[in-house]
C-alpha cells in the first residue's frame, strides 16, 4: 500500500483549499460563484475529517460518519442556495449581491 | 521520495491551480468546469488515503450532484455566460486575509506533533463497521436521521423556490 505522506501534508493541502474558498468569499461578487467558493471550503473539511480518520483512530468510522454528514449537509446547501439563486435572478434580473436590495426599505 | 509522495504533490498542486482557477476565472462558466477538476483531484487524495469509498461519494455527490447542480444554475441565470460577468472587489484586502489566514493555519500544523504513519492497519474491511456505525443508536443514529430530514425539507423547499409564479 502507498505509505510515507505525513498528516501535516494532508492538513496543509486542506489549509489551502479552505484559504482559496476564503479568498473566493470574500472578492467575488457573483452570488454563485460565492456558492463554488463555500463548496471549496467544505471540501476542505472534509479532507480533514477523513486524513484524521486514517491517521488519528483505530477503527477509521468517527471521521468518515462525520463526513457523511457534511456531505448530506453541502448538498442540501447547494440545492437551496442555487435554488435561491435562481429566484433572486427571476425577480431581481441579477445574481450580483450588490445590486440585491429585495429587503432594503 | 515515496511513489505515494509524489503523486500526493503532484495532485496537490493541480488540486490548488484549479482552485485559484475557480476564484479568478474571468468566465463563471470556466470557474464551474475547474470546481469539478478540483473535486476530482480531491477524490484522488481520499484514494491516497485509504477510503476508497468517500472517494466514490465524492464523485457521485459533488462531481454528479453539485457541480452539475452549479452549471445548470449558470445556464439558467443568462448574463453569468457572458464574459467579463463577474467583478472582483476588495481583491487586495481579501488576498491578504486569505493568505495571513493560511500563514496562521500553516504555521500550527507545522508546530503540532503529529503522526507520520497510519496508526493501525485495518482490520478487514471497515465500511460494513461504518454503516453499523450510522444506524447504530449508541453511535450516529441521531445526526444520520436528522440530516435525513434536513435533506427532506431542503428538497419541498427548493422546489417551492424553484417553481414557475
Amino acid at each position: 500500500m502507498i505509505t510515507g505522506i505525513p498528516l501535516s501534508w494532508f492538513l496543509i493541502l486542506g489549509a489551502a483549499l479552505f484559504c482559496i474558498g476564503v479568498f473566493g468569499v470574500l472578492a467575488n461578487r457573483n452570488l454563485i460563484v460565492i456558492m463554488m467558493s463555500v463548496e471549496l471550503m467544505l471540501n476542505a473539511v472534509v479532507l480533514n475529517l477523513v486524513a484524521f480518520a486514517r491517521f488519528m483512530e483505530p477503527a477509521r468510522i468517527t471521521g468518515k460518519a462525520f463526513a457523511i454528514i457534511v456531505y448530506a449537509t453541502a448538498a442540501a446547501e447547494a440545492a437551496l442556495g442555487l435554488a435561491l439563486t435562481v429566484a433572486i435572478w427571476r425577480t431581481e434580473n441579477t445574481v450580483t449581491i450588490e445590486e440585491i436590495d429585495l429587503l432594503q426599505g | 521520495m515515496y511513489l505515494g509522495q509524489l503523486i500526493f504533490l503532484i495532485v496537490g498542486c493541480v488540486m490548488v491551480a484549479a482552485a485559484i482557477r475557480v476564484v479568478t476565472s474571468h468566465r463563471i462558466f470556466h470557474a464551474a468546469l475547474w470546481l469539478i477538476a478540483s473535486f476530482f483531484c480531491v477524490a484522488i487524495v481520499y484514494m491516497l488515503l485509504e477510503s476508497p469509498f468517500m472517494a466514490g461519494i465524492q464523485l457521485f455527490i459533488y462531481i454528479g450532484g453539485i457541480a452539475v447542480l452549479t452549471v445548470v444554475a449558470i445556464m439558467v441565470t443568462k448574463d453569468a455566460m457572458s464574459a467579463d460577468s463577474r467583478t472582483v472587489s476588495n481583491g487586495w484586502s481579501a488576498a491578504i486575509v486569505a493568505i495571513s489566514l493560511f500563514g496562521v493555519m500553516a504555521w500550527t500544523i507545522v508546530q503540532l506533533d503529529l503522526p507520520t504513519e497510519p496508526g493501525m492497519p485495518v482490520s478487514g474491511d471497515s465500511l460494513p463497521l461504518l454503516g453499523a456505525a450510522l444506524v447504530d443508536p449508541g453511535g450516529y443514529l441521531l445526526p444520520f436521521e436528522v440530516v435525513s430530514v434536513l435533506l427532506t425539507v431542503v428538497l419541498i423547499g427548493a422546489l417551492f423556490l424553484g417553481r414557475e409564479h
